[in-house]
C-alpha cells in the first residue's frame, strides 16, 4: 500500500516538475527572442557583414525562419537530444555544455560540500554555545561574510593569495605545463590548488547563510520538551545535539540547499570571469552578451531542470526526514 | 565520547591548506612561453574563418599553423610588390598588369612531410572563392580571376583589373591548405572533419592539444624549412576576463599578455614588477564620435542638428582631443586625421589633426543660429535646445571613460550631451537601424586602406551614418585603383582631408595596443598584423 502510494506520488511529482520544465522552456524561448538585439551582432563586431554573409548565417540557424517555427525546430531538437549549434562558437551546443560541465560541477560541488558541512557544523555550534562568546564572534564573522560581496573577496584573494604571496595560483584550473605524463595524484593536486580560491570566494557568502539558517533552526528545537525528556534521560550532549536536535532542525537547511543548487550555477558566473575558471557561468554569460539563442537556450534549460530537480529532491528529503510529512 | 573542538576542522584546514601550497607552484621549462588571450580559436583554419570563426583567436592561431605565400613586411605596406617578404613563395614577378606569378620555395613542407606545391595553392583558392564555403574571402578577392599551376612550383594569379593591392590580395587572406589531406572531402565536409582538431600545416608550430575554455598548446615544427622555432612549446591559455588575465600575468602564471586594455593603472603594475616589460605596437582600432546625417524618428529626412556642418565642426573644434587620449590611454594612443588606425601606412605623411579651438566652435556655433537664450547653459535654437544622445557600448571601459570626457567637455560649450550605455547586442541594433544622434564607435581595420570604402563612401556597407559625398567615393576609387596620383600616399591623404572637411565623425583616437613580455625572452617582435606571427623567432635568454 505504502509502496503504491508512493509511486502514485513519484508519479504526480514527476509530472508537476515536468510540466514546470515545460512551461520554463517556453518562457525562455519567447523570451530571449523578445529581447532586442540580434544574435549576429558580435560577429559584426570590428568587420560588418556583408547582405550574402547575413542571408547565409541566418539559414544556417534558422532565424530566417518566423519565431514559432524556430520554437517547434527547437522542440523537435531537444526531444532527440539536439539542441542546435552555437552560433558564437559554430560547435554543437550539448559539446559545448558537456566540456564545461565538469568545471562547474567541481566548483559547485566543493562549494556544496563546505557549505553543507562547515556551514552546518558552525550554524550548530553557534546555537549550542548561544549567547557564549564564540557564538558572538562567529554572528559577527558570518554577518561580515554575508554582507561580503563575492567580486571584491574574488579580486582581494587573487591579489594577495595569488600576486603578493604566491601561495596558490591567482586563476586558470590546471597549470598548462604540467607535463602529459604527470600522475593522476600529481593532476588532482594541481586542480585542488587552482580550485581554492574560487571556492573559498563562493563559500564565504553561502557558508555564512547557511551558518544563520541553521543557528536559527537548532535553537528553536533545543527548546522543545523531547530535547529536555533526552537531556534528562541522560545521553550526551553530542547524542542529544547531532541526533535528536539535528535530524530536526534540517527541514530550513534542506530548503536551502535546494536554492542553492542551480544558484551555483547561475551565480558564479563573475567568480568563473575572475579566476578564469572554464565552467558553465562565464559560457552562459558570453551567450548572453552575445545573443546566442542556441547557447543561451541550453545552459537556461540546464538551469531550469535543476531548479526543478532541486524542488522535487527537497521534497523526497522533506518526506524522509519527517515521517509527519504526507506524501501528498 | 567524542568532542568536537573548534581546532578539529581548523586543523583540518590547514592541513589541506599546506598540501596545496606546499605543492610547488607553475611548472618551468626553460623553452616554454605561455601567452594569454582573451578568446578561444574554434576552428583556425584558412577558408573556415567565416561568420563567428573571423575571429582574432582564429586568425592568430592560424598563422603559427599555416604560412602564407608572402608576409607583409615591417612597413605593413599593402601597396605595391616591395612592403613583403617572402614565406611559401621565394619570390613573385609580374607578366603584365594583370598577371602575377609566385614561385614556391622547394624547401616547404607540411608537417606530415609533404612537399608544399602549386597545387596546394590552387585547391586553397578554388575554396576560398566559392561563396557558399568563404562569402567573406569571396568578397574579398573579387578581383582574383583565376590561380593556375604551372608545374609543381609555380603559381599563376590573373586579375580583373590593375590595382597596387594584387600582391596583397593574392598572400594576405588565405594561407594555402594541403590539398593531398582535403580535396578528397566535400567543401562543406572540412569543417566538420577531424582536419579542423588536428591541422596540417606549413607554420613553424603544430597544434599538440586544444583544452576547450583553458588553452591551446603548440609544439614547434620540427620540419620548418625557415628554421626551427627556438621557443619550442607554445601555451594559448584562455582567460576572457582582462582582470583574470592580468592577474594570471602578475602571478607568474604567464609569460605574455597581449593587449593590456585601460585603465593605466594596469600598465603601472606591469612596469612594477621587474621581469616584465610593455611593448606597444601599432593597433588596427580607431575610436570615433560618428555624427548620423539622418533624422534617427525619421530616417527619408535630415538630421535636425547634425546635418549642419557647422554644427559638426564646432564639435570637432570643441573637444580637447590630446587632453581626452592622454587622459584615457597616457603615452599610448595618438588623435588621429581621418578615419585612420595605426596600422594603416597612409597615417604616414598625412596632416596633423585639429586643435581644440573654443572660440572657432562658439563662432561656428552662433553662425548656425544656437545661443543660450534662457541662460540655462545649454545653447538652443526656436526653442529647441542643443541636446544629443551618445550611444555606446558597455563592454568597451575605454568607451564608457571617454564618453564621460566628451560630455563634459561640449557641456563647456553648451551642448548637452545624453550618455546612453547600451548591452552590446542592442547597441549594434540601434547603430545599424540608424536609431541614433552620435555613436562612441570603434572599428577594426585590416592594413589595407581600400577598406575605409565600407565606412565612408555613399554605399559602403558599414556606413551606419549615411554619410554620402560623391567626391569622397571618387577619390577613395581612384586611391584603390592607384589612379592620379605617382604616390598613393598623396592619394589616400586627398581623401582622408575630404573626409576631415565634411566631419561626418570626429576621430577621437588610434591607440597602440600594449603587449607585456617577459624579460626573459630576446628578439621579441610583435607585429601589428598578427602579433605572434614572428614568435619563431623569439629565444629565450640564458
Amino acid at each position: 500500500m505504502v509502496g503504491r502510494e508512493l509511486s502514485g506520488w513519484l508519479l504526480r511529482r514527476g509530472l508537476q516538475a515536468a510540466a514546470a520544465f515545460a512551461i520554463a522552456l517556453t518562457i525562455l524561448f519567447f523570451l530571449m527572442r523578445a529581447a532586442p538585439g540580434d544574435p549576429l551582432s558580435r560577429i559584426s563586431e570590428g568587420r560588418p557583414l556583408s547582405p550574402a554573409e547575413v542571408a547565409t548565417l541566418r539559414a544556417r540557424y534558422g532565424l530566417d525562419q518566423p519565431v514559432t517555427q524556430q520554437f517547434v525546430s527547437f522542440v523537435g531538437g531537444l526531444l532527440r537530444g539536439d539542441l542546435g549549434v552555437s552560433i558564437e562558437y559554430g560547435r554543437p551546443v550539448t559539446a559545448l555544455l558537456a566540456e564545461r560541465l565538469p568545471a562547474t560541477v567541481l566548483l559547485g560541488g566543493s562549494v556544496l560540500l563546505l557549505n553543507f558541512t562547515v556551514g552546518l557544523w558552525l550554524g550548530v555550534r553557534q546555537a549550542v554555545r548561544r549567547g557564549r562568546r564564540e557564538d558572538r564572534w562567529l554572528t559577527t564573522a558570518s554577518l561580515i561574510g554575508y554582507a561580503m560581496p563575492s567580486f571584491w573577496l574574488g579580486l582581494v584573494l587573487a591579489w594577495l593569495v595569488g600576486i603578493q604571496l604566491r601561495l596558490l595560483p591567482a586563476a586558470g584550473m590546471q597549470d598548462p605545463l604540467l607535463s602529459l605524463e604527470a600522475s593522476f595524484v600529481e593532476r588532482s593536486i594541481d586542480v585542488l590548488r587552482h580550485l581554492v580560491l574560487p571556492a573559498l570566494t563562493l563559500s564565504v557568502v553561502s557558508i555564512a547563510a547557511t551558518m544563520r539558517y541553521q543557528r536559527t533552526a537548532m535553537l528553536e528545537v533545543l527548546q522543545l520538551p523531547f530535547i529536555t525528556t533526552a537531556r534528562a534521560k541522560g545521553l550526551p550532549d553530542t547524542v542529544v545535539t547531532w541526533r535528536h536536535a539535528w535530524r530536526n532542525a534540517l527541514f530550513p537547511v534542506i530548503t536551502l540547499f535546494g536554492l542553492w543548487l542551480p544558484i551555483l550555477v547561475t551565480g558564479s558566473v563573475f567568480v568563473e570571469s575572475v579566476f578564469a575558471w572554464p565552467g558553465l557561468g562565464s559560457l552562459a554569460a558570453a551567450a548572453v552578451w552575445g545573443r546566442d539563442y542556441p547557447l543561451l537556450m541550453g545552459a537556461s534549460l540546464l538551469v531550469a531542470a535543476l531548479v526543478v530537480a532541486a524542488g522535487f529532491l527537497t521534497d523526497v528529503a522533506y518526506a524522509m526526514l519527517d515521517p509527519r510529512v504526507r506524501l501528498a | 565520547m567524542t568532542r568536537w573542538t573548534p581546532r578539529t576542522p581548523l586543523a583540518a584546514l590547514v592541513a589541506l591548506f599546506s598540501l596545496v601550497t606546499g605543492v610547488t607552484g607553475q611548472s618551468k621549462h626553460e623553452n616554454s612561453i605561455v601567452i594569454l588571450t582573451g578568446q578561444q580559436p574554434t576552428a583556425p583554419i584558412p577558408t573556415l574563418m567565416e561568420g563567428q570563426a573571423a575571429s582574432a583567436g582564429n586568425l592568430e592561431l592560424a598563422d603559427q599553423l599555416f604560412l602564407r605565400l608572402a608576409g607583409l613586411g615591417p612597413t605593413l605596406l599593402t601597396a605595391g610588390d616591395r612592403g613583403f617578404v617572402p614565406l611559401l613563395a621565394r619570390s613573385w614577378t609580374r607578366r603584365d598588369s594583370l598577371t602575377l606569378v609566385f614561385d614556391l620555395d622547394p624547401r616547404a613542407r607540411w608537417q606530415d612531410g609533404v612537399p608544399v606545391t602549386a597545387r596546394d595553392v590552387v585547391f586553397t583558392f578554388e575554396r576560398a572563392r566559392n561563396p557558399a564555403i568563404a562569402p567573406r574571402l569571396v568578397a574579398l578577392l573579387r578581383h582574383i580571376t583565376s590561380v593556375t599551376a604551372e608545374g609543381e612550383r609555380r603559381v599563376v594569379f590573373r586579375y580583373s583589373r590593375a590595382y597596387p593591392e594584387q600582391l596583397y590580395d593574392a598572400t594576405f587572406h588565405a594561407a594555402p591548405l594541403p590539398a593531398h589531406l582535403l580535396d578528397s572531402m566535400p567543401p562543406e565536409g572540412v569543417a566538420r572533419s577531424s582536419f579542423v582538431s588536428q591541422p596540417v600545416g606549413s607554420g613553424p608550430y603544430r597544434l599538440v592539444r586544444n583544452v576547450p575554455g583553458q588553452f591551446v598548446e603548440l609544439g614547434a615544427n620540427e620540419r620548418f624549412f625557415l628554421g626551427k622555432p627556438s621557443i619550442t612549446r607554445v601555451i594559448l591559455r584562455i582567460a576572457s576576463d582582462p582582470d583574470a588575465r592580468l592577474n594570471l600575468l602578475l602571478s607568474g602564471q604567464a609569460d605574455a599578455m597581449d593587449n593590456v586594455v585601460p585603465p593605466l593603472d594596469n600598465m603601472r603594475r606591469i612596469q612594477a614588477d621587474p621581469t616584465l616589460r610593455l611593448v606597444p605596437v601599432p593597433s588596427n582600432t580607431v575610436g570615433f564620435l560618428l555624427f548620423n546625417q539622418k533624422d534617427p524618428g525619421n530616417p527619408s529626412q535630415p538630421h535636425p542638428i547634425l546635418s549642419d556642418i557647422r554644427v559638426r565642426r564646432a564639435i570637432t573644434l570643441g573637444l580637447d582631443r590630446q587632453l581626452l587620449v592622454r587622459a584615457v590611454f597616457g603615452p599610448y594612443a595618438e588623435v588621429p586625421y581621418g578615419p585612420v588606425s595605426p596600422i594603416l601606412w597612409i597615417r604616414h605623411g598625412a596632416p596633423t589633426a585639429e586643435r581644440q579651438n573654443l572660440g572657432e566652435a562658439r563662432r561656428l556655433l552662433a553662425q548656425a543660429g544656437w545661443s543660450d537664450s534662457d541662460g540655462d547653459g545649454v545653447l538652443d535654437r526656436n526653442g529647441v535646445s542643443l541636446r544629443l544622445g551618445l550611444v555606446l557600448p558597455t563592454t568597451s571601459a575605454i568607451r564608457r571613460q571617454m564618453a564621460l570626457l566628451v560630455q563634459e567637455q561640449l557641456r563647456q560649450l553648451g551642448i548637452d550631451i545624453d550618455v546612453q550605455r547600451l548591452e552590446f547586442p542592442v547597441w549594434i541594433e540601434r547603430r545599424s537601424g540608424g536609431k541614433f544622434d552620435v555613436d562612441l564607435a570603434a572599428t577594426v581595420q585590416d592594413p589595407s586602406p581600400s577598406g575605409l570604402s565600407q565606412g565612408w563612401t555613399c554605399s559602403g556597407g558599414s556606413n551606419a551614418a549615411k554619410y554620402c559625398n560623391p567626391r569622397v567615393d571618387s577619390l577613395i576609387e581612384r586611391a584603390v585603383l592607384g589612379l592620379g596620383k605617382p604616390d598613393p600616399r598623396q592619394a589616400w591623404t586627398d581623401v582622408l582631408r575630404q573626409i576631415e572637411a565634411d566631419a561626418p565623425a570626429v576621430f577621437l583616437y588610434a591607440p597602440s595596443y600594449v603587449y607585456a613580455v617577459k624579460r626573459r625572452f630576446r628578439n621579441v617582435t610583435i607585429s601589428p598584423a598578427s602579433p605572434w606571427q614572428l614568435l619563431r623567432e623569439w629565444s629565450v635568454a640564458n
